[in-house]
């Protein structure tokens, strides 16, 4: 079984079709080669694999590719303007909210939704915005500073 | 280990638009319904579930429904991050928005739906006790002999049969939640123990209570991850109806809670840890939910 869908990625709409078990994750890393969304723990727990699907935040490791029909999907390498970088990714470079930077592209993604909701966030509703997303190194104080700073750019 | 970056298994996929269409397919052997995919994908991934057919119901408008009249009425499709961003359920069922908000990170809020937080009957299900204390029904629907749709409403209190296992049926789709509108002088909260916030709970509980001046006039108290199914806590219920609000006089009645519920101990807590938090989880609650009927939670 092939199943046509249509999705819109980064903007430009694309036509394809996928296998019901495949997951959206994976078409984006290897129909699309946008390696920015990562694998980390494939059951939902890190959110390195975070995607926006119209505009909110998801888990694209728990999204099967037929379910996205129709809607639009950004991913990290959907944020930037040409050479211009979004402000949360110039933040993130600033603040040094990056270390092995696994984490960043579900970090950045998170950060956008919530930003584009709230465009002031408190650092609880920071906190709360990434704590589906799990980074190993920087002890998020960098992350929820930049985040900060991003959204009063 | 099995592998969760793919999918290991097969299956045929459909996505019906009408009600009629999804239950003809939930005929078929081996179907399942997919609605947020947060609980069942982790599934198919660990290969607990091989279905051979997904039958998204994200298609069925009907199933999108949220409305508040003077019941509260939630389609099989609503989502956690829907109601916890609802402020006039925020109002009227605060221990409902609690439980919602306690559960997963964002990214699962915005995925999973409030029915499948039900309908996968995880003992530890958070929104399972407020909604059992609203006295919150839920409308199953399936196919007759004659290719007809049936319906039947059930109460959630009666919906849960044991770890994973509810009165749901093969063929049977759960379609909407009913919750009464509460009565005036009424107030309710959610409380849960956690390793860390927003992590599965060790233990939970709900409480809805109507006051009259200082006396408790009713309360009903749902405690959930205490039992195999979310469970009422009669005893303590009862030693409660028509007293006195006075937390310093309310412990005994409180400890009746151990011999409500009857824990296990598993990866997340003891059955000994469980039975002691639980009257003070209860008490936290109870006072909470006194607090928003009106009184005075200091007594
Ligand atoms: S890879 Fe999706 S949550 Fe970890
Ligand atoms: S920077 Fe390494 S996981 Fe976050």
């Amino acid at each position: 079984m092939r199943i046509p869908i249509s999705i819109m990625v980064n903007g430009k709409n694309y036509n394809l079709q996928v296998k019901p078990n495949e997951l959206l994750l994976n078409v984006l890393r290897e129909n699309f080669s946008l390696s920015g969304a990562k694998y980390g723990c494939g059951i939902g727990e890190c959110g390195a694999c975070t995607v926006l699907l119209n505009g909110r935040a998801v888990l694209s490791c728990l999204t099967l590719a037929v379910s996205a029909n129709g809607q639009e999907i950004t991913t990290i390498e959907g944020l930037s303007d040409g050479n211009k970088l979004h402000p949360l990714q110039e933040s993130f470079i600033e603040e040094g909210a990056i270390q092995c930077g696994f984490c960043t592209p579900g970090m950045i993604l998170s950060a956008k939704a919530l930003i584009d909701e709230k465009p002031e966030p408190l650092n609880s509703e920071i906190k709360e915005a990434i704590r589906g997303n799990v980074c190993r190194c920087t002890g998020y104080i960098s992350i929820i500073t930049a985040i900060k700073a991003g959204a009063k750019k | 280990m099995v592998d969760t970056k793919y999918i290991g298994i097969n299956f045929n996929y459909y996505r019906p638009e009408t009600l009629k269409e999804v239950l003809k397919r939930l005929q078929e052997k081996g179907s399942r319904i997919l609605a947020g995919g947060t609980d069942l994908l982790v599934r198919i991934k660990t290969e607990t579930e091989k279905p051979a057919i997904i039958v998204e119901i994200t298609g069925v408008k009907e199933l999108h429904i949220l409305e508040m009249r003077n019941e509260l009425i939630l389609g099989a499709l609503v989502k956690l991050y829907e109601i916890e961003k609802n402020d006039s359920i925020k109002n009227t069922y605060p221990s409902l928005h609690e439980a919602v908000k306690s559960i997963g990170g964002t990214q699962i809020r915005n995925m999973a739906t409030l029915t499948g937080n039900l309908c996968n009957a995880s003992p530890g299900a958070d929104s399972a006790p407020p909604l059992i204390t609203f006295g919150a029904q839920v409308e199953i629907k399936n196919l007759s002999k004659k290719g007809e749709i049936v319906n039947r409403i059930i109460l959630l209190e009666d919906f849960f049969k044991g770890p994973g296992k509810t009165v749901l049926e093969p063929g049977d789709i759960l379609t909407r939640i009913i919750v009464p509108e509460p009565d005036k002088n009424t107030g309710s909260a959610f409380k849960k123990l956690s390793r860390v916030n927003l992590d599965i709970s060790k233990i939970s509980c709900a409480v809805f209570l109507e006051r009259d001046g200082n006396i408790i006039k009713s309360i009903k108290i749902a405690v959930g991850a205490a039992a195999a199914i979310p469970v009422r806590a009669f005893y303590t219920e009862e030693a409660l109806t028509g007293t006195i609000f006075n937390m310093n006089k309310m412990q005994a009645a409180l400890n009746l809670i151990r011999d409500d519920i009857s824990p296990v101990t598993d990866v997340r807590s003891t059955a000994e840890y469980r039975r002691s938090v639980a009257p003070v989880l209860v008490r936290d609650a109870l006072g909470l939910a006194w607090k928003r009927a009106g009184g005075d939670a200091l007594l």
